[in-house]
């Protein structure tokens, strides 16, 4: 898969490997390029500022914990980070299904 | 911990000139970039022990995660529209926090009579408050759309967020201009409160001079096509 697909959706990847729990910053890359197959292969480095835009968006918090001697900083999803998730599920969802309905030849799902 | 397994002192040496060299490129409030360093050192030690512990050799380990991290430039700029957007987030701040201070002190002074009062005869004393109060909703509207609202509002762009610092720090300069010019067509005696309000106006016209430039410059080493994040 090509990079640049998952990056469009990386918002919603970052918070959904965080509805597992708090995570330092490196292990939620490294969740995240584990759960893609490898398919996400940014820049580990240039995950972080989308990790900041995010606390800056109020979607996830941080805190800084002293883990053996070292400081290192925590992410947990936020109440509205939670809602966030949800909606982009959602949207998700009714677009991979438009897509696949197209692309795949399959039918269309009607509404009841 | 990356510390205790970490002997080799080239390799620690490594490490220390590749975050040196991100350091030197990173451009943003300055506890903001220490936090970003030692959050990017922690992922790095984090990433050299993974390699280590699947029984890489140290210095190997060290170099795989380095180019796992990217190059310093590329990281730098992955951080731009972050740090340019923090940058301009505290600036704005700063001005809704110093701004009523400097206000109260112009207000105290350039009063309508008591017996004047409405909203009217405030703004027929103070001609400028219109222009304060656009200044005012211009850093609530750049706070809020690069802040916790942008879920709900369109999200504001670091060059953008930019472009709204400088505009604020020129309006407020304009109004600070008017309100000295205000004060010396008036017939009010000289007194220790005009002092205290044009010096205070006269630091800000400095700091918004300053704030211009500043973000102007900040604005123009944005890489192309920093309109946001996706």
């Amino acid at each position: 898969m090509r990079p640049e697909l998952l990056k469009g959706h990386l918002d919603a990847l970052l918070l959904a490997v965080l509805d597992g729990g708090p995570r330092h910053g490196y292990a939620i890359i490294e969740a995240l390029r584990s759960a893609s197959g490898g398919a996400l292969d940014l820049p580990t480095g240039t995950v972080y500022p989308a990790l900041h835009r995010l606390e800056r968006a109020g979607l996830i918090a941080s805190d800084w914990q002293t883990v053996g001697g070292r400081r290192r900083r925590a992410y947990h999803l936020t109440a509205s980070g939670h809602a966030a998730l949800g909606e982009q599920r959602a949207v998700w969802e009714q677009f991979s299904t438009a897509v696949s309905a197209v692309l795949g030849g399959r039918s269309w799902p009607t509404t009841a | 911990m990356a510390d205790d397994r970490l002997n080799n002192r080239a390799a620690q040496a490594q490490l220390d000139a590749y975050v040196g060299e991100l350091a030197a490129r990173l451009r943003g409030p300055r506890r903001r970039r220490q936090r970003v360093l030692a959050e990017l050192r922690d992922g790095l030690d984090g990433a050299v022990d993974a390699r280590i512990t699947d029984g890489q050799p140290e210095a190997q380990a060290v170099t795989a995660a380095i180019a796992e991290f990217g190059s310093p430039e590329t990281v730098a700029e992955a951080f731009g529209g972050e740090l340019a957007t923090a940058y301009a987030r505290r600036t704005v701040a700063a001005y809704v926090v110093t701004g009523p201070l400097v206000g109260i002190s112009w207000l105290l002074l350039l009063q309508p009579h008591p017996w004047r009062t409405g909203l009217i005869a405030l703004v027929v004393a103070i001609p400028v408050l219109p222009l304060i109060a656009f200044a005012f909703a211009a850093a609530a509207t750049t706070l809020a759309t690069t802040g916790r609202l942008m879920r709900w509002l369109p999200e504001a762009s670091p060059r953008r967020a930019l472009s709204a610092t400088a505009a604020l720090a020129a309006l407020v300069l304009a109004a600070d201009v008017a309100l000295i010019a205000t004060y010396a067509r008036s017939d009010i005696a000289v007194q220790p409160l005009a002092i205290v309000a044009i010096s205070a106006s006269l630091i800000r016209i400095g700091c918004g001079v300053a704030t211009i430039c500043h973000a102007v410059a900040r604005q123009r080493a944005l890489p192309e096509g920093t309109h946001g994040h996706q």
